[in-house]
């Protein structure tokens, strides 16, 4: 057996696909391929696989990471071509690497950086919010909504064009076990922080995800 | 870039209903084809998708060079909700574009209950819904499916019906079409007349129906040179050799029958009474292994499914089933691919195969007698009697399985309460079977679930002429079994019988039930098959408001001299052959099978099938 870290992206026409549904869909993409996958043992085995901070529905990306098991072995070459063959248009494999052990750990993923456009009325004052020493918004977790300072987990935030009333900003934002942050919340803390700020409908894409500055391909 | 395609698709549950894109979805440039075709599911994707006969006539049409043909279902409440804040009409799946200037409409009729999403999916579309309203700038909306055999109710709305089986027919069609079109599309009747000469074409504005002053029908009569008096179903008579699709779409996300479905064989020989699909598809045709076998590989791979099932009526019947399912282990044992098997008439055979398949998970099994005492089984001609039911179950206790279902209808044609009654009594035979089996020989916990439908008498079968049970008899019915029922293993589930009487309305109604279904959507009716939308009394309002007493369709004995509203449909099947059997169930004298002899049904004529075997 030996496995590999894909990188594979995500665009429009794929982005109304769920966590769950997207994890089938490479089941059966796997079989398509032909290739020996590693399948789970159990009474409805299936290829192992693991995705690494699933993406919401309706966002876009070119940074996901996945880790799968293959019952052989494979040029990272042969993988990309042969999972990009039987792919549904819209998703694509950018890159593998075949490893050994824990050398690239999908799971320490601790910052993503996302493109936001957002409908908006009122002044964008980046640089006043950003000198709030704390950011407390509503924030969703398991054990309910709670208050949470979301400050200290906003790396970097530029606004990056600003027409009519479409805001473009990029983000940089913890992500991962330790504290995840959703796009959505940095702009609920512009709603409260910053005066007359008012947002409406959003369109995220996610560009990169690292651990620390590290990329992990 | 923010688009309104965006707003919409987010504010919507399942948005990936609407995006289409799937794998194997036909991708053509409009622009480079003679005719635009809208396969019409009016309902929600999940069901629409789930539908064989879609997957057959999408690929089937799509392989023209010529036409495109997409998918457009019925949007949910939420989605028809943004549609109309957003100004957009009603939409094909594959392209996305508005369907209100599609060359053709098709329509699958599944069942009575979608026939108000038909009339909604139009308005949606701004279509006009009455055909004589709609010129050539329209599409011509067309219909087919089970209750195209009588599909009376909504005959005002569509332009013609294909009677039968699609696969040639709607070439056929499409062929005329594309003529007629490049010679201008001069008068939509032009063209009508030269389909209504095709076999199995129905065009209903071409016969006139007259009423009696009873408001039984008197005559329906051709009011058009072209129109044939009697209109003859197409089957395909090749069925081995019939077109199947190289290939299948898989939805993104999980539709109702969510794999690779296999029509082993198409029609049935059982002969049951009450069964309108045993006799509108006629004769029984079967499939070989070998070929099957060969499409279900291909149908595998290119989809990456990991789930394959068999279709067909009664499958135990099929001929080649060892055959098939030998072969079909050997590809899904290889493959960890998982085989469900359809409801088998339980012997060692099935018992056997049922073990290969279902390694460790004993998942339920489900009988239906339909009946509850033989007397009754014999009146509808299920040929299945207690001493099968008590040694299957014996055979399945013994094997390890626990969870048996037990299918009935209440309301069926000389019932008595002693039959509803009976009903319990087996039930309760069952449950002793596992009870007279030494513990250490069964498995543990024992269910067993009753469900009882509701009975509704279908237009070209025995029981076209009988009188549907009135709501308040099959309460009384069901309140007389749930306390017949004394043991608290098992449990009863009945079905509402609402939503049967308004099927039993559309499923013998006629012309004049139109206006009704046009009107109960501007009063907010849709979705009719779905308890949560299904708004019986604003259907009782608008008979009232319309002065039509539904019960004239439903509550009636018919005679045998009265002019059936399907009266001019030809199924093959005879009206004397219904009428012995009809006549034969009142003396609970149950017909023997096709293999085992030919009862004269009539359906010899075309040539094919079971009959020559």
């Amino acid at each position: 057996m030996s496995n590999y870290i894909l990188k594979y992206s995500r665009d429009d026409r794929v982005k109304y696909i769920s966590h769950l549904d997207f994890v089938r869909l490479f089941h059966r993409t796997v079989r398509r391929t032909g290739m020996n996958f590693m399948f789970s043992q159990g009474f409805n085995p299936h290829p192992i696989m693991t995705v690494a901070q699933p993406l919401s529905v309706g966002v876009t990306s070119d940074c996901e990471y996945m880790k799968v098991g293959f019952d052989g072995d494979y040029t990272e070459q042969d993988i990309i071509d042969t999972i990009n063959s039987s792919f549904p248009q819209g998703y694509r494999i950018l890159a593998a690497k075949k490893v050994e052990g824990k050398e690239i750990d999908i799971t320490r993923i601790d910052r993503a950086v996302y493109i936001v456009e957002v409908e908006y009325e009122g002044n964008a004052d980046i640089d006043s919010l950003l000198k709030n020493s704390e950011l407390k918004v509503m924030k969703k977790s398991k054990s309910g909504v709670k208050e949470s300072d979301i400050r200290p987990y906003i790396y970097s935030l530029d606004k990056m064009s600003e027409d009519n009333d479409i805001l473009t900003l990029k983000m940089c934002i913890a992500i991962g076990s330790v504290y995840n942050l959703k796009p959505q919340s940095v702009i609920d803390a512009m709603e409260t922080y910053i005066e007359n700020f008012k947002a409406g409908f959003m369109n995220i894409h996610r560009s990169s995800m690292t651990i620390g500055d590290k990329e992990l391909l | 870039m923010i688009t309104t395609r965006d707003k919409i698709l987010s504010a919507v549950t399942k948005p990936t209903r609407y995006t289409g894109g799937e794998l194997n979805a036909v991708m053509k440039d409009p622009s480079g084809v003679d005719m635009r075709f809208g396969f019409c599911f009016a309902d929600t994707y999940e069901i629409a998708m789930s539908h064989l006969g879609l997957k057959i006539l999408y690929h089937d049409l799509n392989d023209r060079p010529d036409t495109y043909c997409e998918r457009v279902f019925a949007p949910w409440t939420d989605m028809e909700e943004e549609m109309k804040k957003h100004g957009m009409r009603l939409f094909a799946l594959e392209t996305g574009d508005e369907v209100t200037h599609f060359d053709m409409l098709g329509f699958t009729l599944q069942y009575e209950l979608c026939y108000s999403n038909i009339v909604n999916m139009l308005n949606l579309a701004e279509i006009p819904v009455r055909a004589r309203d709609r010129d050539e700038t329209y599409p011509l909306i067309c219909g087919g499916g089970p209750c195209a055999y009588n599909a009376e109710p909504v005959a005002d709305i569509f332009d013609f019906f294909m009677l039968g089986e699609g696969e040639d027919i709607i070439n056929e069609v499409v062929d005329e079409y594309i003529k007629w079109k490049k010679t201008g599309k001069k008068n939509k009747r032009d063209y009508l007349e030269k389909i209504a000469e095709l076999e199995g074409i129905y065009v209903p504005s071409f016969y006139d129906v007259e009423y009696n002053k009873d408001n039984t029908i008197k005559s329906v009569t051709p009011n058009n040179p072209h129109a044939k008096p009697k209109i003859k179903k197409r089957i395909m008579a090749d069925f081995n050799g019939a077109y199947t699709p190289e290939t299948i779409i898989v939805p993104f996300g999980e539709i109702v029958h969510d794999r690779v479905m296999l029509e082993v064989m198409r029609g049935c020989l059982r002969g049951c009474r009450f069964c309108q699909a045993g006799y509108i598809y006629r004769p029984l045709r079967e499939r070989k292994p070998d070929r099957l076998l060969v499409i279900a590989e291909n149908l595998l791979s290119c989809s990456g499914y990991d789930e394959i099932s068999l279709s067909s009526l009664s499958t135990s019947d099929f001929s080649g089933l060892k055959d098939l399912t030998d072969g079909l282990l050997k590809i899904t044992e290889e493959k960890k691919i998982g085989l469900s098997l359809p409801s088998l008439r339980i012997d060692n055979f099935s018992l056997e195969l049922m073990e290969k398949v279902q390694k460790v998970r004993k998942t339920g099994i489900t009988f239906a007698p339909e009946a509850g005492t033989q007397r009754l089984r014999d009146v509808i001609n299920k040929n299945i009697n207690e001493e099968d039911i008590i040694k299957s179950t014996d055979m399945l206790f013994r094997g390890g399985w626990t969870n048996v279902k037990l299918y009935f209808m209440i309301g069926l044609p000389t019932e008595t309460m002693e039959d509803v009654r009976g009903i319990a009594d087996l039930s309760q035979k069952v449950l002793d079977v596992y009870f007279d089996i030494p513990k250490e020989e069964r498995a543990k916990q024992i269910n067993i679930t009753v469900s009882t439908s509701s009975f509704v008498p279908k237009p070209f079968t025995a029981f076209q002429w009988a009188k549907q049970d009135t709501r308040e008899m099959l309460i009384e019915k069901q309140n007389e079994l749930k306390s017949a029922i004394k043991s608290k293993r098992i449990r009863y589930n009945w079905h509402d019988n609402k939503t049967s009487y308004l099927e039993g309305v559309f499923a013998r109604g006629d012309r004049r039930l139109g206006e009704v279904i046009i009107r109960a959507v501007e009063n907010g009716c849709k979705f009719d098959g779905w308890g949560e939308h299904f708004d019986f009394d604003m259907w009782m309002k608008t008979f009232d408001e319309l002065g039509i007493d539904p019960d004239f369709y439903t509550a009636r004995e018919r005679s045998y001299d009265e002019v059936l509203a399907w009266e001019h449909i030809d199924i093959g099947v005879t009206k004397e052959f219904l009428m012995r059997e009809n006549e034969k169930a009142k003396q609970a004298v149950t017909t023997p099978n096709c293999r085992q002899q030919c009862a004269g049904c009539g359906i010899r004529s075309f040539g094919t099938g079971v009959c020559y075997e």
